[in-house]
C-alpha cells in the first residue's frame, strides 16, 4: 500500500535570488524509507518542506490514499526531523518530546522513547546544553512521539561528526524500520545504508528513481553516476577502453555514439540519446588492479589511505579513474586494469 | 618588555568586575575633587585622559585608544552635565519637594501615564511586529509609518494627534484635549516605534524552523505563538515595553500640546486630582520658580525613572549581557 504520494510543482522566490522551480513526484510504500538524494541546491529540502505543508504549491499530496493537499501542517500527521534539530530551547528535553502529544489522540510515552534512543538521562536538561548527536536523538524522539503517519527527515545526520553520524544512522535504520519515511540527504553513504528506494534530484527535477541497487549500479546519467560515486568515463577520450569494450562485443558501432551498447540497462538506451552514449559508468570497487590479463595499462597517479583500503587514482589515455586496492601500488608505476563487463554501464 | 598579549593577560588576571568598580571609584573621586575645588573643567579633561590610558592598558592598540578617546568626548557631553546636575542639588529643597503632595501626584502620573502608553503600544505593537518580521506586501509603507514618529517634531506629533482624534477627528465621542486618553494617545504616538521595533527584532531572531517544528507536530498558529514564538520573543517585548515607557516618561512636546494638564483618579488620595505630566510640570516650575526649584523636581523624577528602569532590567536580565571579552 502506498504510504505517501506527493507530486509537487512550485516556483520559489527568495530575496535576491533567482526563482527556483521544483517539479518532482515521489511515491513511498507503507513502512518504506525513501531517500531523496541530491547535491546542495537541488531542491530536495524545498520538496520536503512543501510535502510538510510549509509552502504553497500546485500539485497533490496524499497519505494512505487520502488527499491532504489543502491541510495545514498541523493536520497532516507528519513527524519532521530537521538538520539543525529545531529543538525548543526554552523547554526541557522531555517537554520537547511531549510537545506534539497533546494534539494527537494516540501518542508514545516520552520517557520510553528517550530510553529507546539512549538519551533518557537527559530528560530534564535543556537543548542548548546537549551535543549534536544528543539533540538529534531528542528531535527524533519528538517526531516519533506523535506516532506520525509519515516521518520526514531533512539531512538529520549532516551536522554530526563521523562517529556520531554512523551510530545515529544505525539507530535511524532501526527506528524507521516500520515507519513510512522520506529522508533527504546529499550523503550517498547514508542513502545506500538506509534507503528502500532512492529518488535523485537535480535542479528541482527528479533525474532517476529506483532501488539503491538501480541507482548506484546503473546510473542513468553522468550526473547521477558521479554523485553516487561511480567513475564516469568519456569514451571519446578513452579510446583504449572503447576498443577493448567494442572488441569484446565484436561490434565497432556500439560505443561510437550510435545509441546502443551491450551494457544497456533495462534496454532503455533509446531514451538516453546519442550524446550520452559516449559515457560509461563503473563503480571504483568494481575495477580490478593487477590482473594478469587486464584490459589495459594505466599509470598510478595518487594513492590515498581510506580505513581498511586504498583509493587509487589511475590515468590512461586522456582520462582518470578511481579504484580501490587492498595493498597500495607505487605512484608513477604502471598497472593493469580490468573492467568487469557486467559492471560497466552506459549513462 | 611585556608584549601587548602579555599586558592584556596581566589585566584580565585582575578580573573585569573589580576593574570596572575601580574605574568608577576613580572617576567619582576625580569628579568630587574637581568639583570641590570649583574646577569641573578639569574633570572633563580627566575623563578623556583616563579613558585613553585605560584603553591603552587593556588593549594597547592605537585603534582602540583612538576610538575610546573619541567616545569619551561624547561621555563628557552626556555624563558631565548629569554629574553636575546631581552635585548641584540642594538637599533641603529636594527633601521639601519629595514631601510635597503635589509632587507625589506628578511623579505618580509620570509613571502611570507612560505605563498605560507602553501597554497600549505593546498590545497593538506586538502583533504588528510579528507581521513585520514575517513580511508582507506593502511592508515598506507600514515600516515608514511606524518609524514616522521618530523623525516628527514632538509638538507636531501632538498637533497630529489632535487633528486625528481631537475635535472634528475620527472619534468625536472621545475627548482627547486635556484628558488622560489624550495624554496616553500622545505618549503612545511617540513611543510605539520602540515597542514595535524591539519586538520585531526579537521575532526576527527566532529560527523559522522552530515554528515549522511546532506546526508540523500538531500546534496551529495560535498555539505556536503561545508556546514557542511568544516565549522566545518575550525578552524583546519587555525591552520594547521598557523603551516605550521610558520614551513616554520623557515626552514633553506632544503631551504639552494634547494634555497640558489632566484629571485622573489618584488612589493615594482616593479621589480625582488634576496635575501635569512630569516634564511639563518641570518646565512649568522652571518658568515660574527658576532653575533650582525645577531641578529638585527633575532630580526626583530622574531618581524614580532610574529606579524603575534598573528594577526592570534586573528582573529581565538573563545574565547574557556582556562587555569586552
Amino acid at each position: 500500500m502506498t504510504g505517501l504520494t506527493a507530486d509537487i510543482r512550485s516556483t520559489f522566490t527568495a530575496d535576491g535570488a533567482e526563482p527556483f522551480t521544483v517539479d518532482a513526484a515521489i511515491e513511498v510504500e507503507s513502512d518504506e524509507t525513501c531517500v531523496v538524494l541530491g547535491p546542495s541546491g537541488s531542491g530536495k529540502t524545498l520538496l520536503l518542506e512543501t510535502v510538510a505543508g510549509f509552502h504553497e504549491h500546485a500539485g497533490v499530496v496524499m497519505t494512505n490514499g487520502t488527499d491532504i493537499t489543502e491541510r495545514p501542517p498541523e493536520k497532516r500527521g507528519f513527524g519532521f526531523v530537521f538538520q539543525d534539530y529545531a529543538l525548543f530551547p526554552h523547554m526541557t528535553v522531555r517537554e520537547n518530546v511531549e510537545y506534539g502529544t497533546r494534539y494527537r489522540e494516540s501518542s508514545r510515552d516520552a520517557d520510553e522513547l528517550l530510553s529507546e534512543l539512549g538519551v533518557a538521562h537527559l530528560a530534564e536538561r535543556n537543548p542548548p546544553t546537549l551535543s549534536g548527536g544528543e539533540k538529534q536523538r531528542v528531535a527524533l524522539a519528538r517526531a516519533l512521539a506523535i506516532r506520525p503517519s509519515v516521518m520526514l527527515l531533512d539531512e538529520p545526520l549532516a551536522a554530526l561528526d563521523v562517529p556520531t553520524r554512523q551510530a545515529l544512522r544505525d539507530d535511524l535504520a532501526d527506528v524507521l524500520a516500520d515507519v513510512t519515511a522520506v529522508h533527504v540527504t546529499h550523503n550517498r553513504t547514508t542513502a545506500r545504508a538506509i534507503a528502500d528506494r532512492i529518488v535523485v534530484m537535480q535542479d528541482g527535477q527528479v533525474v532517476q528513481r529506483g532501488t539503491p541497487e538501480d541507482v548506484f549500479e546503473r546510473p542513468q546519467s553522468p550526473m547521477v553516476a558521479r554523485f553516487t560515486g561511480s567513475n564516469v568515463i568519456d569514451l571519446s577520450a578513452a579510446h583504449t577502453l572503447r576498443r577493448v569494450l567494442d572488441d569484446d562485443t565484436g561490434s565497432q558501432a556500439r560505443f561510437d555514439g550510435s545509441g546502443r551498447s551491450p551494457f544497456d540497462h533495462d534496454g532503455e538506451a533509446d531514451d538516453i540519446g546519442t550524446d550520452a552514449a559516449d559515457h560509461v559508468a563503473i563503480r571504483p570497487e568494481a575495477i580490478r588492479l593487477d590482473d594478469a590479463d587486464g584490459d589495459l595499462s594505466a599509470t598510478v597517479e595518487r594513492v590515498v589511505r581510506e580505513d581498511a583500503t586504498n583509493r587509487v587514482t589511475l590515468a590512461f589515455d586522456d582520462v582518470t579513474v578511481e579504484a580501490f586496492a587492498s595493498s597500495p601500488p607505487v605512484v608513477g608505476t604502471e598497472t593493469s586494469l580490468t573492467f568487469p563487463r557486467d559492471r560497466v554501464h552506459r549513462c | 618588555m611585556a608584549t601587548g598579549t602579555e599586558r592584556r593577560l596581566e589585566i584580565s588576571a585582575v578580573g573585569r568586575t573589580p576593574l570596572v568598580i575601580a574605574f568608577v571609584v576613580v572617576q567619582a573621586l576625580a569628579f568630587t575633587a574637581a568639583y570641590s575645588v570649583g574646577q569641573p573643567t578639569w574633570y572633563a579633561y580627566f575623563i578623556v585622559g583616563s579613558t585613553a590610558v585605560t584603553a591603552y592598558a587593556l588593549d594597547g592598540t592605537s585603534f582602540t585608544v583612538a576610538t575610546a578617546t573619541a567616545g569619551s568626548l561624547l561621555m563628557v557631553a552626556l555624563g558631565l552635565p548629569l554629574f553636575m546636575f546631581v552635585a548641584r542639588q540642594t538637599p533641603s529643597l529636594v527633601v521639601e519637594k519629595a514631601l510635597n503632595p503635589d509632587v507625589h501626584r506628578v511623579l505618580y502620573l509620570g509613571v502611570y501615564g507612560p505605563l498605560l502608553a507602553a501597554l497600549l503600544s505593546l498590545l497593538c505593537g506586538v502583533p504588528l511586529a510579528h507581521l513585520l518580521a514575517k513580511g508582507f506586501s506593502g511592508q515598506p509603507l507600514v515600516e515608514s509609518l511606524v518609524d514616522l514618529p521618530l523623525v516628527v517634531p514632538h509638538s507636531v506629533a501632538g498637533i497630529i494627534v489632535l487633528f486625528g482624534f481631537g475635535e472634528g477627528g475620527a472619534f468625536p465621542q472621545f475627548s482627547v484635549l486635556g484628558t488622560m486618553i489624550g495624554m496616553v494617545l500622545a505618549m503612545a504616538f511617540v513611543s510605539a516605534p520602540y515597542a514595535v521595533n524591539a519586538s520585531r527584532e526579537a521575532f526576527e531572531a527566532i529560527d523559522e524552523r522552530l515554528e515549522y517544528a511546532s506546526r508540523v507536530h500538531g500546534a496551529n498558529k495560535w498555539e505556536t505563538f503561545r508556546r514557542v514564538t511568544g516565549p522566545l520573543a518575550v525578552r524583546g517585548m519587555i525591552t520594547g515595553g521598557v523603551l516605550a515607557w521610558a520614551r513616554a516618561v520623557s515626552e514633553f512636546g506632544a503631551v504639552a500640546v494634547v494634555a497640558y494638564s489632566v484629571t485622573f483618579f489618584y488612589p493615594f488620595a482616593g479621589e480625582e486630582v488634576t496635575t501635569k505630566h512630569a516634564p511639563v510640570f518641570v518646565y512649568n516650575t522652571y518658568l515660574q520658580g527658576g532653575l533650582e526649584e525645577s531641578g529638585a523636581v527633575a532630580f526626583l523624577l530622574l531618581a524614580v525613572s532610574a529606579a524603575i528602569f534598573l528594577v526592570v532590567r534586573y528582573l529581565t536580565d538573563d545574565g547574557t549581557a556582556g562587555g569586552m571579552p
